[in-house]
């Protein structure tokens, strides 16, 4: 060990030429991704820029403002009620409320959908679930959220079945498609060096299938937040949609802008800043497959 | 030292229509240090022989029995394609196919990523390296296992010519130290003789047609005379087989 170890010190001199041009190409690559940021987070604030320009009372030629604050409240109103409601407190207990719904929901939904994945393997199961995944891929949530509504009330099974109707089947079709791609001459590579069977699934298949459990997990989250919030809306008596209802038939409009404005950034957050760091984070090897 | 027995060997894929005979009544024995080359057209078989003799493929009809000392060998398998795990790193990929992660089974696996020249990618993904790279990454996850006997599919053929005639004599050194059995499959006449003390040849439909012995010394040089002779026999034979087939 020690050998190695000094003869990799040795070496060292030439790849200092290689640190600083790498270096350059991580500098370049941070530069880009703050302009990206900048453009981004611009769009935000020109369209909230207009919005609160619009509310303005200096259009005399227009006898007032052309929209009127009471119908639509502007981006600081929202955000003073947004403070006011998150000292209330309701804010987190709505959000526990939601979160817990999409979690036990698309929890379920994400085993079952993976289950007729591995199902669908056979012929006859195929056939058997072929449609289902069919018709849930191709109908809109609305309809499940208010056949739900209508059978289940506020009661909690309801909103857990819409999202599970909803997005199961997109669980289903990755995880078919990652099975029907396995790859046989890593398996029988294994085989031959007798690596047994259970080494083989941890190292081999469940790594393959990752990615494909990923995307479903990301296509089917990014549809089951938003049944879940309907759901909320139709039926239930807490979480987000639920709060939303209130304000909109109380006609408390600066509220009910503040609660799809709170949702909207927590979505985002999950879905781009959580989602995206795992993915990096887990799939490495595939930045180093497409870098080439 | 390390026992082939192969008896009646026939192997089949399909059915009906489709039913395709990849080998045919094989009867063959290799024993000891053998360096033995696997020749023949693309199609011929070489390829399933080796995933029958490494467990991939199970016979159609027929056994083989691989031993060593008594026992059942250990085979190592360097395939036409490098077969890397892409989401694991260099190390890890041989330390995939080790029995235990010891610090001893580390350093023998740093060895033979030394020696074919890849000690410092180690920690590089399979997807950052170049083809050639991953191919060798390969040859040192079959040679860390220390196999009984080494079994090679065309492993050089998408090699540059350099590469392939350093790690032929690397090949060869193993081989002559270790004493280990090697059996090699590769189209090209030139290398099998340069390397081997037996040379099978397979014919289309999967027949044993020759099996030829050169007993010349090592290290051969292909302008020697001696070399070029057994190589132009060789060849002489894969023409009348390619007769014999049109
Ligand atoms: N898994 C398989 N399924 C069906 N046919 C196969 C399979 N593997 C090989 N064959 C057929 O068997 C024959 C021998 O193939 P192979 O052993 O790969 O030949 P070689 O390696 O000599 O080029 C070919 O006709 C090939 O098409
Ligand atoms: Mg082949």
């Amino acid at each position: 060990m020690t050998t190695t170890e000094t003869d990799s010190a040795t070496t060292e001199t030439p790849p200092a030429a290689r640190v600083t041009e790498e270096e350059l190409a991580r500098k370049a690559r941070r530069s880009e991704l703050t302009s990206r940021w900048f453009w981004r987070i611009l769009s935000y604030v020109a369209v909230l820029a207009i919005w609160e320009f619009a509310l303005l009372d200096i259009f005399s030629f227009l006898r007032g403002s052309p929209l009127d604050p009471k119908l639509l409240p502007g981006p600081s109103e929202v955000v003073a009620t947004f403070f006011e409601i998150w000292g209330e407190g309701t804010m987190p207990a709505a959000f526990q409320a939601t979160l817990t719904r999409i979690a036990v929901g698309f929890g379920l939904s994400f085993l079952i959908g993976a289950m007729i994945g591995i199902l669908m393997q056979s012929k006859w199961f195929e056939g058997f679930f072929k449609d289902a995944v069919l018709i849930s891929l191709s109908a809109p949530g609305l309809i499940w959220v208010l056949i739900t509504a209508i059978i289940f009330g506020n009661r909690p099974l309801g909103p857990t079945i819409a999202i599970i109707l909803t997005t199961f089947a997109l669980v289903t079709v990755n995880v078919s498609e990652g099975i029907r791609a396995l790859p046989k001459d890593l398996i029988d590579m294994a085989k031959s060096f007798q690596v047994n069977v259970f080494k083989r699934n941890r190292q081999i298949v469940i790594p393959h299938l990752a990615p494909y459990l990923f995307t479903g997990l990301r296509f089917g989250f990014s549809i089951a937040w938003k049944v879940t919030v309907l759901t909320e809306v139709f039926s239930s008596s807490a979480g987000i949609g639920f709060e939303m209802r209130i304000s909109a038939v109380l006609f408390d409009m600066s509220e009910f802008l503040t609660w799809i404005l709170a949702f909207f950034f927590f979505a985002l957050f999950l879905e781009k800043v959580v989602l995206e760091a795992i993915e990096r984070r887990y799939f490495r090897w595939r930045q180093a497959v497409t870098a080439t | 030292m390390a026992e082939i027995r192969i008896k009646n060997l026939h192997k089949e894929f399909g059915v009906g229509d489709d039913k395709v005979v990849a080998l045919e009544d094989v009867n063959l024995d290799i024993s000891g240090h053998s360096f033995v080359s696997i020749v023949g057209p693309s199609g011929c078989g070489k390829s399933t022989l080796l995933n029958i003799l490494t467990g991939i493929e199970t016979p159609t009809n027929g056994t083989v029995e691989i031993t060593s000392d008594g026992h059942v060998a250990a085979p190592g398998y360097v395939f036409q394609a490098a077969r890397l795990l892409p989401w694991r790193t260099v190390t890890d990929n041989l330390l995939f196919v080790q029995e235990d992660r010891s610090e001893g089974t580390k350093e023998r696996c740093q060895r033979y990523l030394e020696m074919v020249q890849l000690g410092d990618k180690g920690d590089k993904f399979p997807g950052e390296l170049s083809g050639g790279m991953q191919q060798r990454v390969g040859i040192a996850r079959a040679f860390s296992i220390e196999p009984d006997v080494l079994f090679m599919d065309e492993p050089f053929s998408h090699l540059d010519a350099i590469t392939a005639r350093a790690l032929r004599r690397e090949l060869h050194h193993m081989w002559d130290e270790t004493k280990k059995m090697v059996v090699f499959v590769t189209h090209d006449v030139g290398e099998a003789v340069e390397l081997s003390n037996r040379i099978l040849v397979f014919a289309k439909g999967g027949r044993l047609e020759d099996d030829i012995q050169i007993d010349l010394p090592f290290p051969r040089d292909p302008a020697d005379d001696e070399v070029a002779v057994a190589k132009a026999h060789v060849l002489r034979k894969f023409e009348e087989l390619d007769l014999l087939a049109s």
